[in-house]
């Protein structure tokens, strides 16, 4: 039943903003002008496009650890729901000691990527390079 | 154990009042209280976007602001949004068209759309609480994580530099703190047994300790200040407020994955972080700080929801003191410490309350 109501205020949620949309779209001028239409750089005009701007491989490396632990958090939800009857009904140790496992291993994982540089922001070596130019000039 | 003295539901309560049942008195409720919630989010967002900001950062920087019109000059709410929203939509080159539209639909609804499951108290016989599912907790991290996706919309599509790198900057933040925030969510649910929201709330009702005759409630925030610590840590980050406000640094992109957007576009962008905020303000409340309930007894004479607005307000408030107050962190630091640092801390915060829990009780 209660999925009803969430329904209700996603559409609520979705719909003040097109409301929002329609009125400043009958409100505001248009006034279209050389130039203005160009996207902002600090004022110069823009070089080449957005789309191929190369970025730091570092933002997929930490996407990729997130996945793993992203799941991993998923199959964390129902042990924590049910910890405290499982402690009372089958023990300490088997409500607890599996999930330390499970956790243990991630944390291998968590050592293992941590020792090969996947958390650590590396800077790309053209970057470094010309620092270390500035830096002798 | 509190079940009967919950009252029921907000769309319930409007559907019994029009002498609806059944079917369409669901939905009927549904939108009336759905709509009835929003406008109060946008109520408060209305107040902490042009006016409190102002006044709060001006506090912080010995100076008076907006005091023009009305008292305090409140009023300059109403000139701000109209301004706003006559403003000129600036289209730039090469904007990838869909994905630029929705993304500020998208970010507003998302966190909206977590309010859904929140329970924001009493104001006399109104329950402001839309629906109470089992899984709640679960849900409105799911609904407020839906923003990443906004963000990254923004960044790719806008064609602009500065807004590519505001989008992956949000998106590496949003989810190396996403896992600390839930990990230290669930080491309050092994106390709590329930990730129904009503549940984790009524949880919270007993006294912890009494020192001269005034009880201090038992807080998750009480019982387990380490996770509460974690949390806030992580829900700043996750709001993307400083010091990890990285995605829009102004001095160093812009403004990040909302450089491009003008007029109606940005208050939507702009009012999208405010519920955010608020959001993220209201989850504390209902986790770590008892929901709606009164800090002492003697004061449980003020209703409910008011409680809850001043949770939320007072978030809000530590937001902006952050912002007057901490310097902002760097990418390589940002991701340091949140893989290793807040990930590494958040997991040895479950063990250790899983085995104090266990030994204990």
């Amino acid at each position: 039943m209660s999925w009803i109501a969430i329904g209700a205020l996603a559409l609520i949620g979705v719909g003040i903003p097109i409301a929002m949309m329609v009125v400043s779209a009958l409100l505001r001028p248009s006034v279209p002008e050389q130039g203005k239409s160009a996207t902002y750089e600090s004022g110069e005009i823009p070089t080449g496009t957005a789309r191929s701007f190369k970025f730091n491989i570092q933002y997929y490396m930490v996407a990729l650890l997130f996945v793993v632990f992203d799941i991993e958090t998923v199959l964390v939800f129902p042990w924590a729901v049910i910890y405290n009857d499982a402690v009372s009904t089958v023990g300490l140790t088997r409500a607890l000691g599996p999930m330390l496992l499970f956790i243990g291993i991630l944390v291998i994982g968590l050592v293992w990527a941590w020792r090969n540089g996947a958390v650590e922001w590396i800077k790309s070596p053209r970057a470094t390079r010309r620092k270390t130019q500035k830096q002798d000039a | 154990m509190a079940a009967p003295l919950q009252s029921a539901l907000l769309p319930e309560q409007i559907a019994n009042a029009f002498g609806l049942s059944g079917v369409l008195g669901e939905i009927v409720g549904g939108l009336i209280g759905a709509f009835l919630i929003a406008n109060i989010m946008l109520a408060m967002t209305a107040i902490a976007g042009p006016w409190a900001k102002r006044k709060i950062t001006a506090a912080f920087t010995d100076r008076i602001a907006v005091n023009r019109i009305g008292p305090f000059g409140i009023l300059v709410i109403i000139p701000d949004a109209v301004r706003l929203l006559s403003k000129e939509l600036i289209v730039p080159e090469g904007v990838d068209r869909p994905s630029w539209d929705l993304a500020p639909i998208v970010l507003p609804a998302s966190a909206l759309l977590g309010f859904a499951v929140i329970p924001m108290g009493n104001l006399g016989p109104i329950n402001f609480h839309l629906a109470d599912p089992e899984a709640g907790l679960a849900i409105v991290f799911a609904f407020a994580s839906i923003a990443s996706v906004s963000l990254i919309m923004a960044g790719y599509s806008s064609n602009n530099k500065y807004s590519l790198m505001g989008g992956l900057r949000a998106v590496a933040q949003n989810i190396a703190y996403e896992i600390p925030l839930i990990i230290t969510a669930l080491s309050v649910v092994i106390f709590a047994g329930t990730l129904q929201m009503s549940e984790i709330v009524a949880a919270q009702t007993d006294a912890l300790v009494t020192i001269a005759g005034i009880s201090i409630p038992a807080w998750y925030a009480f019982v387990n200040p380490f996770a509460f610590v974690l949390f806030l840590v992580a829900n700043m980050a996750e709001i993307g407020r400083n010091p990890f406000d990285i995605p829009e640094a102004p001095t160093e992109i812009v403004a990040g994955y909302q450089t491009e957007y003008s007029s109606v576009y940005f208050v939507l962008f702009y009012l999208g972080e405010f519920i955010h905020i608020f959001l993220g303000g209201a989850i504390m409340a209902v986790v770590f700080l008892g929901g709606a309930a009164a800090p002492i007894s003697a004061l449980s004479f003020v209703p409910g929801f008011v409680w809850f607005v001043i949770k939320m307000w007072a978030f809000f408030l530590f937001t902006q003191w952050c912002r007057s107050a901490l310097p902002r962190v760097r990418i390589d630091q940002l991701i340091e410490i949140g893989w290793k640092g807040m990930l590494v801390l958040s997991f040895a915060n479950l063990v250790l309350t899983a085995v104090i829990v266990g030994v204990l009780l």
